[in-house]
C-alpha cells in the first residue's frame, strides 16, 4: 500500500492561487471556502529581499492531533495515509479545529460538518493526481508514494533535503516544502 | 485559515460546568462535615448544581452543528475514548442526574427525594468524585490541545478546579441569600473557602501566565496579549481586580468581622467572584495563538 504525500517547492510559486480554484473546483466548494491556502512571507532586509509564497494545506499527520480529539471518530486515516472525515457522524464539534496545530481545517457551516483537503482521494485512487499538483502552472507541488524510495517525490524529498513543518510539534505530517 | 473554532457558547459551558460542579462540592462538604448552621448552604448548593451544569451542555450541544441538527448523530459522541470530549459525555451523564437525585433528596422533593434519602451518603461521594472530574476535564478539554500552545500545560486543569471551586461556593453563597436573607451571618463562615481557594487560583494563575511568557513562543503571545496586549483591560480589570483581589479582601474582612459586614457587600464579592471565573475563562479561550508554521 501507497503512503502518499506532497512536496512543495516554493522558490516556484508565484502565489496565483490556482491550487485554490481547482480544489474549489474539485470538491464542490464556495468561493470563500477552501483546503488549501497561500502565505506570502517577507524575507531579508532592503535592498536584498524577497516575498516568499507557501502554500498551505492539510498535512495528512501520521500522529494526526484532528484524529486523536475527534469524539466520534469520523475523522479517520486510510491505509495510503490519508486522513478523512466522515461526513456522516461529524457532528461539528470544532475539537479537531482547535486541535489541529497548523489550523487546516474548516467549518461548513450550511452542512454543519469539519471538512479539509482529502488528497483528491477518489482521482488517486482511479490513477491520478490531486487537483492542486495538476493545476499548477509552475509545478511546485509533486504528488506521490512517499515509501518508494524511486518515486518522484521521494527522489526530490532526498535530493531537496526538503522537510515538513514544525518536525518539533511531533505530528508526523506528510507534506514536504522545499524553502530555498 | 481559521483562527479559532469556539467562542461564547462554549465560555458559558465551560463556567456553568465549574460553577455547578463547585456548588456541589460545596452543598456535600456542609452536609457531611459543617455543623446545622450550614444548613441553607447545603440546601442552596444542592439545588443549582444539577441546573447549572445542564445549562452548560445545553450551550454545549448548542454550538454542535450537524449533531444539533441531526441529534441522532450525538450517539456517536462516545465513541473515541481518546477524546476528552467523549469522556466529558461520560462524565456529564453521570453527574448531571446524581446532581438532579441529590437535590431531590437533600431538599425532600416529591417521592424520589424521600427514596433517594436513604442512598444520600452513596450520592454525596460518588456526586463529588463526578463534580471534581467535570471541574478538572472541563480544563483537560483545552490543556490536550496541541493546536494551542497556551493551553497546552497540565496547569490548566488545576487553575480550572480551583476557579470551580471558588465560583460554585459564590454561586451556592448568593442562592442561600436569596432563599434566607438571614444566613448571611452564618455564611461567613465560608469567607475562608474564599480565602483559600482564590489564593490557589491566584498563585495557579500567575504560574500559568508567568511561565507561559517563556515555554514557546505562542504561548509567550498570548500571555502577552493578557498583561500587556489587546486583552490586558480584561485581565487587570476583570479577573485580576474585580474577580481575585476584591472579593479576596473582603473575605478576609468578612471572616473576621463574622456577620458584621454589610449584606450587598457579601453578596457583591460573590457576585464579582463569578464575573471573575467567567471573564477568566474567556479570555482563555480568547487568547488562543496557534503555532506559527512558516
Amino acid at each position: 500500500m501507497p503512503r502518499y504525500g506532497i512536496a512543495i517547492d516554493t522558490t516556484k510559486c508565484i502565489g496565483c492561487h490556482s491550487c485554490r480554484l481547482a480544489c474549489q473546483n474539485q470538491n464542490g466548494l464556495d468561493f470563500t471556502e477552501t483546503f488549501n491556502w497561500i502565505k506570502d512571507k517577507e524575507r531579508g532586509k532592503y535592498p536584498s529581499f524577497d516575498k516568499e509564497y507557501i502554500p498551505l494545506q492539510c498535512n495528512h499527520c501520521e500522529n494526526a492531533p484532528c484524529q486523536r480529539v475527534c469524539p466520534t471518530a469520523a475523522t479517520y486515516t486510510t491505509p495510503e495515509g490519508v486522513v478523512l472525515v466522515n461526513k456522516k457522524t461529524c457532528v461539528g464539534c470544532k475539537y479537531c479545529m482547535e486541535a489541529c496545530p497548523y489550523k487546516m481545517r474548516i467549518i461548513l457551516h450550511h452542512q454543519g460538518i469539519v471538512v479539509k483537503c482529502r488528497f483528491c482521494i477518489e482521482l488517486v485512487r482511479e490513477g491520478g493526481t490531486p487537483a492542486c499538483v495538476t493545476t499548477c502552472p509552475t509545478q511546485v507541488r509533486i504528488f506521490g508514494d512517499l515509501d518508494d524510495p524511486n518515486s518522484e517525490i521521494s527522489r526530490f524529498i532526498a535530493e531537496s533535503g526538503a522537510e515538513p513543518l514544525r518536525t518539533d510539534l511531533g505530528t508526523l505530517p506528510k507534506i514536504y516544502y522545499k524553502r530555498s | 485559515m481559521p483562527e479559532s473554532a469556539w467562542g461564547w457558547l462554549i465560555v458559558v459551558y465551560l463556567f456553568l460546568a465549574g460553577s455547578g460542579s463547585g456548588a456541589f462540592l460545596a452543598a456535600v462538604y456542609c452536609d457531611l462535615l459543617a455543623p446545622d448552621w450550614s444548613k441553607s448552604l447545603a440546601k442552596a448548593g444542592s439545588l443549582i448544581a444539577g441546573p447549572l451544569v445542564a445549562i452548560g451542555t445545553v450551550c454545549l450541544v448548542l454550538d454542535l452543528e450537524a449533531g444539533l441538527w441531526e441529534p441522532w448523530r450525538q450517539v456517536y459522541l462516545a465513541k473515541n475514548l481518546s477524546s476528552m470530549i467523549a469522556w466529558g459525555v461520560i462524565i456529564l451523564s453521570g453527574f448531571i442526574p446524581i446532581a438532579l437525585l441529590y437535590a431531590a433528596a437533600l431538599n425532600e422533593i416529591t417521592f424520589i427525594g424521600k427514596i433517594a434519602k436513604k442512598y444520600i451518603r452513596i450520592l454525596e461521594y460518588v456526586g463529588s468524585l463526578l463534580a471534581v472530574a467535570t471541574a478538572t476535564y472541563t480544563g483537560v478539554l483545552i490543556a490536550v490541545v496541541n493546536g494551542v500552545p497556551f493551553w497546552n500545560t497540565p496547569m490548566m486543569p488545576v487553575l480550572f478546579l480551583a476557579s470551580a471551586i471558588s465560583t460554585g461556593l459564590a454561586a451556592a453563597m448568593i442562592v442561600a441569600a436569596i432563599i434566607d436573607i438571614d444566613t448571611i451571618k452564618t455564611l461567613s463562615n465560608f469567607a475562608l473557602g474564599h480565602v483559600i481557594f482564590l489564593a490557589v487560583e491566584a498563585l495557579v494563575l500567575m504560574l500559568l501566565v508567568f511561565m507561559s511568557l517563556t515555554r514557546s513562543t505562542e504561548a509567550a503571545i498570548s500571555a502577552n496579549m493578557l498583561i500587556s496586549g489587546v486583552l490586558s483591560p480584561y485581565f487587570w480589570v476583570l479577573v485580576v481586580i474585580l474577580g481575585i483581589v476584591i472579593p479576596f479582601i473582603l473575605s478576609i474582612v468578612e471572616y473576621y468581622e463574622y456577620g458584621e459586614m454589610p449584606k450587598t457587600l457579601v453578596i457583591g464579592s460573590d457576585l464579582l467572584v463569578l464575573m471573575g471565573g467567567m471573564s477568566l475563562r474567556a479570555l482563555i479561550i480568547f487568547s488562543a495563538t496557534p503555532p506559527q508554521i512558516v
